[in-house]
């Protein structure tokens, strides 16, 4: 087994240099950079190695960097199991996955838990809900089809769909996703098995089939069945990373500008006059283009003016509870009456401690209740204290 | 008869005589110039700003004990990030504030200012409650807290940290008529932390599986990403000083990872674990986001370096040439940065791209560092402009037109847009984002392999 220590570190970036050379360090005229040792980089570009006392311009200590340090303690069992619980598809040697752990969970349950924790915010079967993002859109073997959905000849065409059905190749992120950061306002809150019945549900609403069938309500997700699961976009990416030997073609992808449209040139032959095709033309902003910036563009020096004591209602509204109650509970609408029923003082004091349905503990603002009452009065009624 | 009154209209009667006879004076010793006569006519006597005491000046500043921690100028208030609802995923949580590149001065973005992103809010991290572990394909996992990851030894570089979804909203057309918000998911500092080669140099790193590190932050989102252990071997650093001071909490305070030149997104802010593995993970954001969709329907995934980039800063549609006279000099400035290498050149074009002459380079010329550039011009009266800046690297990289990177990646890339982008001065000194392309439409027949 090979060791990291210093010694290896500079063996490292002696092969990756004399391997590389050719194809990645390219020389330029006379500018400065030109005196320092560069090798190339795994993305394409160059790395400045270390030259005695120097790396680029920057000088260093190269002592320190010999010494040996050994700070901190090693992590007990328990840490390391509290802490290690992402999930891989492919483990050392095994196509087994890594991390996934003993559960399951029905497409059914899922269906509960994302009406309940879910949907405020990603709408109906994940369909999206203003700018928060959709979770499925139909059929994912046919949307995986639009991913070649280019609107690079005709701007007005249909674009691609990348959801998670048509686009994300691998389960594990789904599960991982889920568990660790969903629901996005209290993330960490499920449970092994909730996570499985959520990740079911995804599926579900993808209309995915698993074996060779679509996955329907009774459907249930396990660890058993998890690496069954193979997703439509698994094989639509490049560079390939899987496997035990990936990095080379890594390395080679990227030491190849033409995969991703970029251009090399050397500095003395660059371009100087007539440059440009004849048939580029001056394209510009359509419709005024994006204005709604916050705060709006101003270069003015003055002295900002003084704010109100209190809050600014309408303003607090727009920055932190418009994105969730313009399209549900909006200003001054009827739904309100079937909350103020249970007594005015219960919805200030589930919206002050946020609820499983999705209200965030105080929108998520912070300010004194006084004045988070004042905000509350003005959504349900409408009208500005 | 006000006593008080009459000693306040002396005063002011000696001081015009005072000013008259100055003015006088100076107009004898500079007689002959137009430029001062000119003046004359519009400032008469001169400026109430030089006439006058400053009303400043004739009263108590404030005492050193005020502002312990200091804040800038309040005439600067409009001098911020901004955001705006279409680049938020639903909330302010899951989006982006925006550096207003339009008033940057130098290499180095003020702390406050630096561009914030976040999957889930900026948290705040208890700095006593802080720790790092490092497992995996080691033989010593390791645990750390922040005094003890502060104790190897220091290391502080210069580097910008750019969203490589900087320009993203701009591949089919441009959408932005604003500096800060076509080019700046972007900013830049001097940070200082740890090499991670310095950290892990004695943990026994099995180099013969270790091909790749997780690195996950400990917010909201539990954000992670995957780096190839070139990287991490070569100059990756876990960084704690910001400018001279700690991280802010918008920069992943009390640590994050640092990859000089690396997609932002790479540099895992709030980091909490480093776990080395043989195989990649598939985090949400190297899968669903951060990948770049081509023509083919393949996407590139693990993009890493932001690829070399330019823009002039002044004009700027938000910084206009509205109040320039005919004949006026007057400096063209901008910025270059690559996160491939060093800039080693930027060209300056006045017609859109078809005819470039070069520019100069001002200040630190720095490894994957944004770099200043400035071009003298004279300005004329009426003269349609089209600025488009391009600039080159040492690895060899040269900024592509629309149409050249367009050609291979098509329009759904989403990340990674790094061709030339111009400024169109209209005839009254107005600054507009226009992009030179070809519009496919009319010409057809395009290679979408
Ligand atoms: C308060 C609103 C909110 C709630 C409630 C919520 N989410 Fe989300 N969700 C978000 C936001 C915001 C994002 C985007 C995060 C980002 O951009 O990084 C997101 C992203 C996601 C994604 C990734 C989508 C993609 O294609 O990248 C999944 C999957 C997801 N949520 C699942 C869930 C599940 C399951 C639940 C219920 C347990 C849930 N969410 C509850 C706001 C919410
Ligand atoms: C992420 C989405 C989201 C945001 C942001 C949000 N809300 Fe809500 N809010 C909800 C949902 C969903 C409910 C319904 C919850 C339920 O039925 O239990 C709700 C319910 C409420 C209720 C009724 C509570 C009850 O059970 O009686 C109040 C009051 C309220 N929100 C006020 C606010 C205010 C004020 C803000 C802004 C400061 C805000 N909300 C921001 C999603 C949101």
């Amino acid at each position: 087994m090979r060791k990291f220590n210093t010694k290896l570190i500079t063996t490292v970036s002696a092969i990756t240099l004399s391997a590389f050379f050719a194809a990645g360090c390219v020389g330029n005229d006379a500018t400065p950079e030109s005196k320092w040792k560069t090798g190339s980089d795994i993305g394409g570009g160059v790395t400045y190695i270390m030259d005695g006392d120097k790396t680029g311009p920057y000088y260093v200590n190269s002592d320190a960097h010999k010494m040996s340090i050994s700070n901190g303690r090693v992590p007990t069992a328990a840490e390391l199991k509290a802490w290690n619980v992402d999930l891989q598809p492919r483990g050392i040697g095994s196509p087994n996955g890594q991390g996934i752990p003993v559960g399951s969970g029905s497409v059914e349950e899922g269906e509960e838990l994302y009406d309940a924790k879910c949907l405020s915010c990603h709408g109906d079967f994940g369909a999206g809900y203003g700018t928060y993002p959709a979770l499925g859109n139909g059929n994912a073997y046919e949307l995986n089809k639009t991913l070649t959905n280019n609107r690079y000849l005709d701007p007005e065409a249909d674009g691609p769909t990348r959801v998670f059905g048509s686009y994300w190749p691998q389960l594990t992120t789904m599960f991982w996703y889920i568990r660790d950061a969903m629901p996005h306002p209290k993330s960490k809150t499920l449970t092994t098995d909730e996570v499985y019945a959520l990740t079911a549900y995804m599926l579900y609403i993808n209309e995915i089939e698993v074996n060779g069938e679509l996955v329907e309500e009774e459907f249930v997700l396990s660890n058993e069945n998890f690496l069954d699961v193979r997703m439509p976009n698994e094989d639509g990416f490049e560079p390939n990373i899987a496997g035990a030997n990936s990095l080379p073609g890594v390395r080679a992808y990227f030491n190849n500008p033409a995969n991703y449209g970029a251009q090399k040139v050397k500095y003395e032959e660059r371009c100087m006059t007539d440059c440009q095709d004849e048939s580029a033309k001056v394209v510009k902003i359509q419709n005024g283009g994006i204005q709604s910036f916050t705060p709006p563009l101003s270069v003015v020096r003055d002295l900002p003016k003084v704010k109100k004591a209190g809050i600014d209602v309408l303003e607090v509204y727009k920055n932190n509870c418009s994105s969730c109650h313009d399209g549900m509970l909006s200003v001054g609408s009827d739904d309100w009456a079937n909350y103020t029923t249970k007594g005015i003082d219960k919805v200030y004091e589930n919206a002050i401690s946020g609820t499983d349905a999705g209200m965030p503990a105080m929108g998520g603002v912070s300010m004194s209740k006084e004045n988070f009452k004042t905000l509350v009065d003005y959504l349900i009624t409408g009208k500005i204290k | 008869m006000d006593k008080n009154k009459s000693n306040i209209d002396l005063e002011i009667s000696d001081r015009r005589n005072f000013f008259k006879k100055t003015v006088a004076i100076s107009v004898t010793a500079l007689a002959g110039t137009s430029l001062l006569a000119s003046q004359n006519a519009t400032f008469g006597d001169g400026e109430p700003e030089i006439l006058n005491h400053a009303k400043w000046g004739q009263v108590w500043g404030d005492p050193v004990s005020k502002n312990l921690y200091g804040v800038p100028s309040p005439y600067e208030h409009n001098v911020i990030r901004r955001n705006t609802k279409l680049l938020a995923s639903g909330n302010f949580r899951a989006s982006i504030a925006v550096t207003p590149l339009h008033e940057s001065e130098g290499i180095i973005t003020p702390n406050g200012l630096f561009f914030s992103r976040s999957h889930g809010g900026t948290c705040f991290v208890d700095p006593n409650e802080f720790r790092l572990m490092i497992h995996g394909l080691v033989d010593k996992p390791l645990v750390l807290t922040l005094e003890e990851l502060k104790r190897y030894p220091r290391v502080t570089r210069t580097h910008f940290i750019e969203c490589p979804a900087n320009g993203g909203q701009e591949w089919r057309a441009p959408q932005f008529n604003s500096l800060q918000f076509s080019k700046g998911f972007m900013s830049s500092a001097e940070w200082t932390g740890v090499y991670i080669k310095d950290l892990i140099k004695d943990l026994g790193l099995d180099l013969s599986k270790a091909q790749w590190m997780l690195a996950e932050g400990s917010d909201n989102s539990e954000m992670g990403r995957t780096v190839p252990i070139d990287k991490v071997l070569d100059d990756a650093m876990l960084v704690w000083g910001q400018n001279g001071e700690a991280l802010r909490p918008e920069q992943g305070y009390p640590v994050r990872l640092l990859l000089p030149g690396w997609e932002g997104n790479l540099c895992v802010k709030w980091l909490k674990r480093l776990e080395f593995s043989q195989e990649p993970w598939y985090a949400k954001e190297e899968t669903s986001k951060y990948t770049n969709l081509k023509p083919s329907g393949k996407a590139i995934q693990h993009f890493y370096a932001n690829e070399v980039n330019s823009t002039v800063v002044t004009p700027s549609p938000e910084k206009p040439w509205t109040h320039l006279k005919d004949g006026d000099m007057v400096e063209i400035e901008g910025l270059a940065w690559s996160g491939m290498g060093t800039i080693t050149g930027v060209d300056l074009s006045f017609d859109g791209g078809k005819n470039y002459v070069k520019a100069k380079l001002k200040g630190l010329v720095l490894p994957k560092s944004w770099t200043r550039w400035s071009y003298m011009h004279k300005y004329k009266k009426g003269d349609v402009l089209l600025l488009t800046s391009r600039a080159t690297d040492d690895a060899g990289f040269i900024q592509p037109t629309i149409d050249e990177e367009t050609l291979v990646m098509g329009v759904e890339a989403v990340y990674h847009r790094n061709a030339v982008e111009t400024w169109e001065v209209t005839a009254d000194g107005k600054v507009n984002h226009v992009q030179i392309r070809t519009d496919h439409r009319e010409t057809k027949g395009v290679n979408n392999a």
